[in-house]
């Protein structure tokens, strides 16, 4: 019959036969979903989609009957999807914090100079290290059932109950198990980790159960660490995640007692972190997952267009007057002519 | 039967050539569509509780109600080029139909959808004003909602387009046995609306 047609194609009844079985699989999809099966919802809800998908491009759009090229080009395109994927996701999701500066965020930071005693800044720490590093096997919620825990012998700790830790859950017990990992399972050691990310880590993962006892002087000196002593763990470069970064620039108040009354002194305190001391850039920022390298202040900004970046939607610092406002961005074209 | 034009050697390389013109053009339209899941699937690995929390508002019935629409609509495609290389024109002009109606039916739970969440203020970024959902990022999911699905709905309806003007020559018998490759070029056109759906679904509305 037709002669340049896409080869034979299909009888309306193995077209009626197959819209049949791309509904049946519709109706799987939905009733699985409403299954709480952890990750494997996921998985699953994947499978059925690239079944149908499959389905189509094979019958419908006649896939099978194609010529060889026209199967390369598409499928092509779906490696560089996958390229494209990875390579992103390895960008955001090993990515660097600010280094801290000034004395504003100084003061904040110091709170790590003593990172056995918990704060809120640590957990939050600690909980955004945990997703990256530890979730896979220890589950999104601290529970033992990560994607990859089914293959482990032993299991993974469930923090969220008390027993059965081999260590001990207190800080200083989960630090040693950071430190030295435990023999004989998959359960490494993170000594690279630096040491302030390790006890957000362990402040993070005993938040999940009950409150522990508190460590006494005998636990601190099992890993040989004075409590007293501030910063006797090695913090050469403080550092806070940019979030903290970017929410402290905005609860910094006018006047406020940092505040050193000069320009320059405001700059020292809010932005020199990102921008640098003399305002040089250079610096790895990021923000939301995104991330840039500031640049030297550009000579050719208007005083407007400074303090519209200011309060943009680039740094949202709302809390500044406008005498503060102007004074700073007359300081930041005077960096940039330097 | 139709002559094929000159450059090419026969009518069968004039058919190979424009069907190969149009994978090449559905890789396009994968990338496009691959860029916005990519960056779904990013935040929604950052934002885990927020992306949760988010796709709850969605209606799943709905979802679930449009994605057997669109595969009906995958359905009568294919029937209709059956029936157009076997050269019934009466049964390939009612199967493309059947596929408008189908598309129609889609844009009309869409448009049901979409007013919920306007009424709601389930709205992209700076739009959002929905007081229930408090985590910061709830408004990023919904950027992304708005940008795909409203991106899919822009294909649905050139693919309408193109579907009336296919129906009109199929009914006036230009497009037959002898000739359909534009029923069939539109039909992949089509199937592929069919299969960005596909993975939509689950992705916003199932797993989230
Ligand atoms: C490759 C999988 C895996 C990864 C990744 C992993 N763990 Fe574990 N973890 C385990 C296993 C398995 C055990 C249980 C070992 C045992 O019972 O001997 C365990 C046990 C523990 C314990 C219990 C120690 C005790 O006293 O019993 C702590 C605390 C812990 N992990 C913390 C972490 C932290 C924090 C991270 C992220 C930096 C992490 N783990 C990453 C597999 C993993
Ligand atoms: C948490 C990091 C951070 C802090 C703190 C910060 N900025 Fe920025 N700033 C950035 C990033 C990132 C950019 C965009 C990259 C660039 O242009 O250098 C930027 C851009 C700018 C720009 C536009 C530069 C250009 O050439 O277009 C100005 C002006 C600016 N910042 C001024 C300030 C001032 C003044 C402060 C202190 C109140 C400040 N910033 C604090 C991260 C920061």
């Amino acid at each position: 019959m037709a002669s340049h047609s896409s080869g034979p194609h299909l009888s309306v009844r193995s077209v009626l036969s197959l819209g049949g079985l791309l509904l049946v699989l519709t109706l799987v999809t939905v009733l699985v979903s409403f299954v709480d099966l952890g990750k494997l919802n996921f998985f699953v809800a994947a499978l059925v989609a690239i079944c149908k998908a499959t389905i189509v491009l094979y019958f419908f759009m006649n896939l099978r009957h194609d010529s060889r090229d026209n199967a390369v080009i598409f499928l092509t395109s779906l490696v560089f999807l996958t390229i494209f994927f990875v390579l992103t996701s390895v960008d955001v999701f090993f990515r660097g914090d600010v280094k801290v500066k000034g004395a504003f965020f100084q003061a904040v930071a110091s709170v790590t100079k003593k990172p056995w005693i918990k704060t809120p800044e640590l957990v939050a720490h600690g909980k955004e290290q945990y997703a990256i590093q530890c979730a896979m096997c220890h589950g999104a919620v601290g529970a033992g059932n990560g994607p990859a825990a089914a293959a482990l012998v032993p299991p993974p700790r469930d923090f969220t109950k008390p027993d059965g830790w081999k260590n001990g859950r207190k800080a200083t017990m989960v630090f040693k198990t950071l430190k030295d990992g435990l023999a004989g399972s998959a359960m490494a050691s993170y000594a690279t980790l630096p040491e302030d990310d390790r006890w957000a880590l362990a402040h993070y993962i005993i938040s999940l159960g009950s409150e522990p006892p508190a460590d006494t002087a005998e636990d601190f000196a099992v890993i040989g660490i004075d409590p007293n002593k501030e910063g006797s763990t090695v913090i050469k470069e403080p550092k806070i995640t940019i979030r903290q970064a970017m929410a402290l620039l905005q609860t910094s108040s006018s006047g406020g007692r940092l505040y050193t009354g000069s320009a320059e002194g405001q700059y020292g305190q809010l932005c020199a972190s990102c921008h640098g001391d003399k305002g040089q850039g250079g610096i790895k920022v990021g923000q939301y997952g995104l991330y840039a390298v500031t640049k030297p202040f550009d000579r050719a900004m208007t005083e407007d267009a400074i303090i519209a970046s200011i309060r943009g939607t680039a740094h949202r610092v709302t809390t500044l007057s406008q005498e503060e406002l102007t004074a700073l961005a007359r300081f930041v074209q005077n960096a940039a002519k330097r | 039967m139709r002559h094929h034009a000159h450059h090419f050697a026969s009518a069968e390389a004039e058919f190979e050539a424009s069907k190969q013109g149009m994978w090449v053009f559905l890789v396009t339209e994968v990338l496009m569509f691959g860029g916005l899941l990519v960056g779904y699937g990013i935040f929604r690995n950052l934002y885990p509780e927020a992306f949760h929390e988010a796709h709850k508002h969605l209606a799943v019935s709905l979802g679930a109600i449009n994605t057997v629409f669109l595969i009906s609509s995958s359905v009568t495609m294919a029937l209709a080029v059956t029936y157009t290389q076997m050269g019934k024109r009466v049964a390939a002009s009612c199967s493309l139909i059947g596929t408008l109606t189908l598309a129609f039916s889609f844009l009309c739970v869409k448009y049901v959808e979409y007013s919920h969440k306007f009424h709601d203020g389930l709205l992209p970024a700076g739009y959002f004003t929905n007081t229930e959902l408090k985590l910061p990022e709830a408004p990023l999911f919904f950027s992304l909602y708005f940008m795909t699905t409203g991106l899919h709905m822009l294909h649905v309806l050139i693919g309408m387009g193109l579907l009336i003007w296919i129906l009109r020559r199929t009914w006036s018998g230009e497009l037959s046995s002898g000739y359909c490759t534009p029923t069939e070029l539109v039909g992949f056109y089509w199937h592929f609306v069919d299969l960005v759906w596909i993975f939509l679904f689950p992705l916003l509305y199932l797993v989230g």
